[in-house]
């Protein structure tokens, strides 16, 4: 198909080739060109097939607002064809077709429609229940848009953008680049977005006379580089605003070109006032097949010859209800399209000069008349015409109809933002009437069509923005008020809705197959409300969301049912266009931490888990139940890293205070060279957090939390002394300070190799505090603690030293058979030695009490209003609480998994942590019961998960099953 | 998504950088003569207003400040104004 | 020991072609292949202290007045304070000699090894950014230096603006917690990749230094 290259308003560059496959065809299109344009170029005509009747569809509107154009792309279902840009080699396939668009075996679909009424899926597909999986799988079969394969995978880059902005204009046509320009006055910062790949809106393709002296499509791009050459106004092109939310916070997608480095991006754009200028769609135009290939929208017609230098047809015949339709008839005329005639709704108001252009051309018009039906198989071959009561016909030869009632605001991003929508009867448009805080209107959408006005209004809600992020303009304002008062207003819009037929082909929504029939059907079945009738005949719902239907719905019910309440559009909801989920999920940087000798574990082995924030080795072999690390715990030495605990310094005239009010246990009674364990609890008295405390210096403490509490603690203090105002500071160190444990009986031996200080049982006892130095270079605060149940330091040590001191200690370990252990080593060696970890003994409701840690509790300072001390009191005299228990099972085979419930008639309790213990020989763990069942000796029935009745049996047994007189942390 | 909050310290910001912290209930009661209802009534018991109220919040994701702020919990919105009347 | 090291947390696959060792840390002059900008330089080693006080107001490290508004930024002689909140300051000592002692009064913390610190700057760095973060560093109301603290590829992060030049280069210092080094390299990286961000020495952050002071 030849091009008409010559048109100054082309977007394509004729110079540059690209090619597709479709078919099994190479076609060629151009730089510039749409996939679904190129296809047109070469003769394409039937794009798709409709959902549940299989009818053949084709180009319709070209900015994506129906399924139409759907097709797959390189292995991509459900891409819109008609604004996808065409990029090299992209591989085209038809989807919801057995064998083509053009020849499709499911057409005979088309002539069952009298099966399926509205609502037909929920009123015939529950009974009988037995036949219901097999129908569905069906209708599936036959109905349906692209698939997916099961092993595809996306490919390309989705990135995402939170640019700053102090105004957002959202439209790039003439109204959005006035009011970008007008808003960029006053020095803020600027972002249009435009959802075609460029700027100029509905003036871009239209050689009308602007002025004396421009055509509209030269103001057009006039503006465009006024724009580009505003510093301060970001202009970003192929981007759909698909979200609007509290706040003026904007999202949006664009689409890449062919040389940016993204496929799609998310946009985010928090902006301080909005300016909305999205223009008009055109109302489809009701009538029987009014969505056959063939049939096409005016601006469709009229973008494929100006945009894409495509003559949409050769004879056409026009059924409009505004200028623009006798505009694009008069110019596609010139361009060599056969115009037998012209009907147009209205049957006067039309501008005068373009009246006289069409009596020039020897063009008829009608007026009055409108399409009633197109004839022809799988496109137009002839068109009936009616005058609007229907009371004449005429059948007329052509292959195009460019079908339109009128014009329709684009007002979703109003929708999302909750402006008021009103039914406006001069124009027929849903108007806004309560617009959110700082977001203005703009433009064609306002009704205002004379392209004056609709700069004028531009300006005006630029100015307005500006104003109202704290601009000081109002001589500017003032005279852009004046300025649009004198041009003309918003004009009378067409009102007409349907063409005088019976609808039973008549499309409403070509997504979803919902005829005017269907409707019908649907309010004789008693709904009345178009919000409900959307959902029962499912107009609406697909694809397109709301571009074709949406306005025509609700005006039509309101016809329908002559229903004297004024209609109002269904509701719209993000995103506003389809968006790929990989463009919302982005690039995804999954952040978490890892410790300083991450690196040091992964060689030796360790087998990683993300725990909270962290990384952490949890094994260090395939053996899970980590047997032999255990043993050379208990048996030699052990190395575990253990810096994700929370580490902190506290500091300040009033920082004990600040622990008091935390920690359950007196802090004052805090011993210099001691450490002192105790917990935190919440207002209910639950534990929260246990930990160590020592006292460095006077006012001056040094704490450790768990792992899963470390990035809250600072919040947590602040909170509760939130009133008292108390000088006290907070530092976490918990990432400046790596933790090695070394535990076992061999500890010492290995610290006293390295350590340049005496680490005797008598100059450095169980629970003591030292720092010292190792290698005579690195600064260590070692504490003596006893979690596992041996002899045991724990050394806290400058973040970038871990890696040399953990060399360090594994060289002077070798010989006594020093080893890692991980998580779960660890997780085993403390519940031996009944040692809890909190969130594993404990859950949200299990208190201090409960966990038998009461003695850490002190009742006496009452004054400090420690955090949970009132609900502790009042807990001491609840009988109904859990308690923690040790349990051996009765058959020590095995024990029970973690979290498994303990039962009589209901449940009475659960395990928290049960292991074989390999020290012992002996299945053991700790559980949560009811008091009544805590004593020793009792008798637990365990209801593990996937036992099939087969309960598990233990006995309540006191703690800890390992060393019960502790000595072993202790020599 | 959408909320801003305006924190003392860094200014307006996305929501989710802050943490919400409650209702503003006035300072910790003092434990003497604190039965279990009016103990549980502090911690636990909201007003729930549908309309303006006084909040604290956390900017966890910034300079780690507590502040009170309003907020429409109709509109979720934070607003100037100070608390509906109750 | 003299061959005892200490490790930055942030590490790169490049190779660093001169190498300088400083307090034990082995400290990366310039690496390989640095291009022509942006580039991101570890600056691990760097000290950087946390300064805590009811007074802070009357406080002055290293000579440095604090600033008295939270989030501006006093820098002089390569010494950078960053008032934090009404309390807080953050004292970042970007000379590359021998860092002074950490001062006696107890409100102050050494912090170094709690971040990883990064450099970022060059062409096209606010364009890196604004893929990472919705904090607004191109605010025309604010004077560089000055401090935002809040999320930067999820995670809460210290950054400072050090410049803002015409066409969107500058430099940005960057401070988050110290675990999440390799996964925040990697993210900056990621984003920079398209603009030709590279891995860079400490040479290269220098000279820079040395030219916006000029």
């Amino acid at each position: 198909m030849n091009r008409l290259n010559h048109l100054p308003t082309l977007r394509i560059n004729p110079s540059e080739k690209r090619s597709l496959t479709y078919r099994g065809k190479s076609y060629w299109g151009f730089a510039g060109d749409t996939v679904a344009t190129a296809l047109f170029a070469n003769g394409v005509r039937v794009f798709g097939r409709s959902l549940k009747y299989h009818r053949p569809r084709g180009l319709y509107s070209l900015d994506g607002e129906c399924s139409n154009t759907c097709m797959q792309v390189d292995g991509i279902p459900n891409v819109r064809t008609e604004n996808t840009p065409l990029k090299e080699g992209m591989r085209v396939k038809g989807q919801n077709v057995k064998g083509s668009a053009q020849f499709d075996w499911m057409g005979f679909m088309d002539k069952l429609d009298w099966l399926m009424p509205a609502g037909f899926y929920y009123r015939t597909m529950h009974k009988p229940a037995a036949v219901w999986p097999i129908a569905m799988k069906q209708v599936r079969k036959a109905a349906g848009l692209g698939t997916l394969s099961p092993d595809f995978e996306m490919k390309g880059l989705f990135d995402e953008i939170y640019p700053t902005a102090d105004i957002c204009v959202i439209g790039g046509g003439v109204a959005g680049m006035r009011a970008a320009l007008a808003a960029a006055e006053s020095g803020l910062r600027i972002i249009l977005l435009e959802a075609r790949p460029h700027l100029g809106g509905c003036f871009d393709y239209r050689v009308s006379p602007y002025n004396d002296d421009k055509k509209l499509y030269e103001r057009a791009r006039e503006l465009a580089d006024q724009v580009r050459q505003k510093d301060n106004i970001r202009v970003f092109t192929h981007t759909s605003m698909v979200g609007a939310y509290n706040n003026n916070l904007i999202t949006a997608f664009q689409v890449g070109k062919e040389q940016d480095e993204f496929d799609e991006r998310y946009i985010e754009i928090r902006a301080v006032s909005v300016v909305v200028a999205t223009g008009c769609i055109e109302r489809p135009l009701l009538f029987e097949h009014n969505e056959k290939p063939g049939v096409m929208q005016v601006g469709c017609a009229h973008r494929l010859a100006h945009t894409y230098g495509l003559l949409p047809g050769e004879q056409a015949v026009f059924s409009v209800g505004h200028d623009l339709g006798l505009e694009a008839a008069v110019d596609l005329f010139d361009l060599g399209l056969k115009i037998p005639c012209v009907a147009d709704i209205r049957k006067d108001g039309q501008d005068p000069r373009l009246l006289m252009a069409l009596v020039e051309r020897r063009i008829p018009l009608l007026n009055g008349w409108v399409a009633a039906k197109v004839h022809g198989g799988k496109q137009v071959k002839k068109v009936t015409l009616t005058t609007v009561e229907g009371t004449v016909r005429r059948m007329i030869p052509c292959d195009l109809l460019v079908a339109s009632a009128g014009l329709t605001p684009v007002n979703g991003p109003l929708t999302l933002a909750h402006a008021k929508l009103v039914y406006d009867s001069h124009t027929g448009y849903f108007l806004p009437t309560d617009l959110p805080e700082k977001m203005f209107a703009a433009g064609r959408m306002t009704g205002r069509n004379h392209p004056l006005s609709i700069e004028a209004s531009g300006r005006l809600a630029g100015l307005q923005a500006a104003a109202s992020y704290g601009v000081n303009n109002k001589t500017a304002l003032a005279e852009a008020e004046t300025a649009l008062s004198g041009l003309p207003g918003p004009e009378r819009g067409c009102k007409l809705v349907t063409a005088p037929v019976k609808g039973r082909k008549t499309f409403i929504c070509f997504d979803e197959d919902t005829t005017v029939k269907n409707i019908k059907q649907a309010i004789d079945m008693g709904f009345d409300v178009p919000e409900l009738i959307k959902r029962f005949t499912s107009a609406g719902t697909g694809p397109g969301q709301g571009g074709i239907p949406g306005h025509n719905l609700p005006l039509y019910v309101a016809q329908y049912t002559a229903s004297t309440t004024p209609p109002k559009p269904t509701t719209v909801r993000p995103p506003l266009v389809p968006t790929f989920l990989a463009t919302y999920a982005g690039t995804n940087h999954d952040m978490c931490k890892r410790t300083p000798v991450h690196d040091a574990q992964v060689k030796a082995g360790g087998i990683f888990r993300r725990i909270g924030v962290w990384q952490r080795a949890r094994y260090f072999s395939g053996d899970f139940d980590c047997r032999e690390d255990i043993l050379n715990v208990r048996n030699n030495v052990g190395l575990l890293d253990a810096s994700t605990l929370g580490k902190f310094r506290i500091h300040g005239p009033e920082a004990l205070k600040a622990l008091q009010r935390v920690y359950v246990s007196d802090m004052s009674k805090i011993k210099e060279g001691r450490i002192k364990y105790s917990a935190m609890c919440n207002d209910d008295g639950c534990v929260i957090d246990d930990g160590v405390v020592v006292k460095t210096g006077e006012n001056d403490y040094y704490f450790t939390t768990s792992t899963g509490r470390a990035c809250v603690t600072v919040e947590w203090i602040r909170y509760h002394t939130r009133f008292d105002g108390w000088d006290f500071h907070l530092v976490n160190l918990t990432d400046a300070m790596g933790v090695v444990n070394i535990s076992g009986p061999n500890a010492r031996k290995v610290l006293e190799k390295v350590a340049d200080a005496d680490v005797s049982n008598v100059a450095f006892p169980f629970a003591g505090y030292r720092e010292f130095t190792v290698k005579g270079l690195i600064p260590v605060r070692a504490m003596r603690l006893g979690f596992v149940g041996e002899l045991s330091y724990e050394l806290h040590i400058p973040s970038s030293w871990m890696p040399a001191i953990w060399d360090i200690l594994e060289e002077a370990g070798r010989e006594f058979g020093i080893r890692n252990f991980g998580v779960e080593a660890q997780n085993v060696l403390r519940m031996e030695k009944g040692h809890i970890i909190l969130g594993q003994e404990s859950e949200q409701r299990t208190n201090l009490l409960d966990l038998g840690l009461g003695f850490l509790w002190d009742r006496t300072k009452n004054e400090a209003k420690t955090v949970g001390a009132v609900a502790l009191r009042q807990a001491e005299a609840d009988p109904g609480r859990l308690t923690l228990v040790g349990i051996q099972m009765e058959d020590n085979a095995r024990a029970p998994k973690d979290g498994s419930i303990i039962v009589d008639d209901r449940v009475r309790g659960y395990v928290c942590t049960a292991r074989k213990s390999f020290t012992t020989g002996e299945a053991v763990g700790m559980a949560l019961v009811e008091s009544q069942l805590s004593d020793i000796g009792a008798r637990l029935d365990i209801f593990e998960d996937e036992c099939n009745g087969r309960l598990l049996y233990a006995r309540v047994v006191s703690m800890p099953f390992y060393d019960p007189e502790g000595q072993r942390m202790k020599i | 998504m959408a909320l801003t909050l305006t924190c003392p310290v860094c200014g307006k910001r996305n929501g989710y950088e802050f943490r919400y912290g409650g209702e503003d209930k006035g300072p910790r009661p003092a434990e003497k003569g604190l039965t279990p209802r009016s103990w549980c009534d502090y911690v636990h018991m909201n007003k729930c207003v549908a309309g303006i109220q006084k909040e604290w919040w956390y900017h966890k994701d910034g300079c780690g400040s507590w502040f009170t702020t309003h907020r429409d919990t109709v509109r979720n919105l934070e607003v100037n104004e100070p608390e509906a009347p109750k | 020991m003299g061959d005892m090291k200490r490790q930055s947390p942030a590490q790169f696959k490049s190779r660093p072609v001169k190498t300088d060792v400083r307090d034990h840390w082995v400290v990366a002059l310039e690496f390989e292949n640095e291009g022509p900008g942006p580039w991101l330089v570890d600056l691990c080693h760097k000290t950087r202290w946390d300064l805590q006080d009811g007074r802070i107001d009357e406080q002055t490290p290293s000579g440095v007045s604090v600033p008295s508004v939270p989030g501006e930024c006093r820098f002089e002689n390569r010494i950078l304070v960053n008032r934090m909140n009404h309390t807080q300051a953050a004292v970042w000592l970007l000379g590359n000699g021998r860092a002074p002692e950490l001062p006696a009064e107890t409100g102050y913390t050494d912090v170094s090894e709690a971040t990883v610190f990064l450099a970022l700057f060059g062409p096209k760095v606010f364009s890196i950014a604004e893929k990472l973060t919705a904090l607004d560093f191109t605010d025309p109301n604010r004077q560089t230096p000055f401090l935002l603290q809040g999320p930067f590829s999820h995670v809460p992060c210290q950054i400072v603006t050090l410049a803002r030049e015409r066409a969107g280069a500058g430099a940005l210092l960057l401070a988050c917690s110290r675990g999440y080094a390799r996964d925040m390299v990697h993210a900056i990286l990621a984003a920079g990749a398209a603009y030709g961000l590279c891995p860079a020495g400490e040479n290269r952050f220098t000279s820079w230094l040395a030219s916006m002071q000029a």
